[in-house]
């Protein structure tokens, strides 16, 4: 069985129009391609939305990737959601990782693994291309990603 | 001496917008404004594009209800290239055109009206969202996502994308349908039912803790507009124009959509950035009518589908056969949800709908276009004008939320004096105020075209604008 096999859920997500809030879309674009992740359910979304818990519903390891305003451009991190984080923000159009996550544990009974892979931005200026900082750190973002599933499949 | 309550920005809708309230010195209210505070001009920036790209810009001016937008932009191109989609591209387009309702007034009821009907007006916001929901009645919240998810799935197969499909084009569609896709759409369609059903049979049941909100959201005379089909069924993709005053007479019917601008007028006020629609027989501002879910079930004869109506039968003998109550958009909301999902498949299941022949190619053969639809919060109107190279010279639309307008500022007026008793602000009366808003569901977006943080904001200000009370959620 492949790393990504079933049960893996990546959602890259941003708004692909505002440079780096795109790099979910230049990370699920990479992903798709690679033959390491086959079988995981790859998406790309412009916001996490509620109908993504029935996704998150369904499996047992879920990364996020997203960009920052919070870290230095081009710095990579991980954060791991815990089960028992709260809820954040409410808002029905557009959720919170911690509320995607909550939502599916009440509706589905799921707790899986989460992730969040973000990434410090350097642009968010209307365009398609990412900052220079950004673009150099794609590589290390894709590879975190499947890190990440290949540990988790490695201790499944 | 007046005063002024500032609610700023109204939440849960989509964009964003204010509300103010005028006091006078005796804390009574004298007048409300629901005011849209954002602008972006797609009229003017599509000026001088080929109007081949139309759809595709116009697509753009919301994440929510793109395929509204495709649908009657691609309506007025393929007026201006002088053809006529062939049958199942046409009915690819309702197909597409009905999954984006369903997931639209999915949202609508279930994520953003819902924690309000099940929490009552008054309970903490913290609780009253949809994670309360899903920890209050797991089903409806997963009824409501189930229903999301399958809608866009609809835009997303036969679309091309989930979101800003590219599919729907000038002349019909780029591609046929599969066996493959029909099947899996018709094999969702039993529990798309099923979870609209359990949703109306709960609102049902439960309608009567909410006859004072009944009775005093947006509860007025007025007319109401919509698309009907040849034999008077709500059609959300073609059809005439009906139009219906509060007691159910036709002001008039088997109007021709492309002749709305006779019917139709259009208003502009100094403060806000959305245009106001009214019935031209009538004046401005007289001449108030309301569009969306509930001007659809209160203008047919019939919904056309079994079971919707069934359902319908049943509003009217609960709220009339002219609901007057904008209250009552949820209701309908509902129904019109149900029968979307029954056209769905009864298309789907149509001889010819994998026939392959989708589009009719042509160049531009006028110089001005009319498209007309349902979107999901009423009828949509888009109209353009191109020189004979098909450049587009000037541009129009006419929004959904527009043709409300009039009606929201009138129901958060009549809010506002049955709540509104103090100077002094409070959640419950805010929630009202919010709330009747969010019955027309408005997709600010669309209105006006443009993007809109949700936060909330009040404001009580004297007349000469010092601030008296402020409350931000």
């Amino acid at each position: 069985m492949s790393p990504g096999a079933a049960g893996t859920l990546i959602v890259g997500y941003g708004n692909s129009l505002r440079s780096d809030d795109g790099l979910g879309w230049h990370v699920v674009a990479r992903l798709a391609q690679d033959a390491r992740l086959r079988g995981a359910n790859v998406l790309w979304r412009h916001q996490l939305t509620p109908e993504l818990a029935h996704d998150v519903g369904q499996a047992s390891l879920v990364v996020l990737v997203d960009v920052s305003v919070e870290q230095e451009p081009g710095v990579v991190s991980v954060r791991r959601l815990e089960a028992t984080s709260s809820a954040g923000s409410a808002w029905s159009h557009h959720l919170e990782p911690e509320s995607l996550v909550a939502l599916a544990r009440e509706l589905w009974n799921a707790s899986p693994d989460v992730f969040v892979v973000s990434v410090g931005a350097g642009s968010l200026e209307v365009g398609e291309r990412l900052s220079p900082a950004v673009e150099a750190a794609l590589p290390k973002v894709v590879e975190t990603v499947i890190s990440l599933v290949t540990e988790h499949d490695a201790g499944a | 001496m007046t005063r002024e309550i500032v609610i700023d920005p109204v939440t849960r809708i989509e964009g964003h917008s204010k509300i103010t309230i005028q006091l006078d010195d005796r804390g009574e209210v004298v007048d409300a404004h629901f005011h849209v505070t954002q602008f972006r001009g797609f009229e003017r920036i599509t000026q001088g594009r080929p109007v081949h790209e139309m759809p595709a810009i116009m697509a753009r001016i919301c994440g929510i209800c793109p395929v509204s937008h495709l649908i009657a932009s691609s309506k007025a191109v393929d007026d201006i290239l002088a053809v006529e989609p062939p049958p199942t591209g046409a009915d690819l387009r309702r197909i597409v055109n009905l999954g984006q309702i369903v997931q639209s007034n999915a949202l609508s009821f279930f994520h953003l009206s819902a924690p309000d009907l099940l929490f009552g007006f008054d309970a903490d916001p913290a609780k009253r969202n949809i994670i309360g929901l899903a920890r209050a009645n797991p089903q409806l919240a997963k009824d409501g996502i189930e229903l999301r998810k399958w809608g866009q799935q609809i835009i997303e197969w036969i679309g091309g994308k989930r979101i800003h499909p590219t599919w729907i084009i000038p002349g019909g569609m780029a591609q046929p349908l599969t066996a493959e896709v029909r099947d899996r759409i018709l094999a969702g369609v039993p529990e798309a039912i099923a979870a609209v059903e359990r949703a109306i049979a709960w609102y049902k049941t439960d309608m009567v803790r909410w006859e004072e909100e009944a009775s005093t959201f947006g509860n007025f005379r007025s007319a109401f507009m919509a698309l009907v089909d040849r034999n008077g069924n709500v059609d959300h993709y073609g059809g005439w124009l009906r139009v219906i005053d509060a007691d159910g007479k036709f002001l008039a019917d088997r109007v021709d959509p492309h002749n709305f601008n006779d019917y139709i007028g259009e208003a502009a006020e100094p403060w806000t950035y959305l245009k106001s629609t009214y019935w031209k027989a009538m004046g401005y501002p007289d001449g108030i009518y309301r569009v969306g879910p509930l001007a659809r079930v209160n203008v047919a004869d019939r919904m056309g589908t079994p079971r919707a109506d069934e359902e319908l039968e049943k509003f009217r003998w609960r709220v009339g056969r002219v609901a007057s109550s904008s209250f009552h958009y949820h209701y309908a909301r509902l129904i019109d949800t149900l029968h979307c999902i029954e056209k769905i498949e009864s298309l789907l299941r149509g001889p010819d709908i994998l026939s392959k022949h989708v589009l009719a190619r042509a160049q531009v053969n006028r110089n001005e276009g009319i498209g007309v639809s349902e979107a999901p919060r009423g009828t949509l109107m888009h109209h353009y004008k191109v020189d004979d190279d098909g450049i587009v010279q000037w541009a129009n639309l006419v929004i959904a939320t527009g043709h409300n307008n009039m009606a929201m500022n009138r129901a958060v007026l009549q809010v506002a004096r049955h709540h509104v008793k103090a100077d002094k602000l409070t959640e419950p009366m805010l929630n009202r105020v919010e709330a009747v808003i969010r019955c027309y569901d408005p997709c600010l977006s669309c209105s006006t075209h443009a993007l809109g943080e949700m936060a909330l904001r009040i404001q009580l200000m004297g007349p000469d604008g010092a601030v008296l009370d402020d409350l931000a959620r």
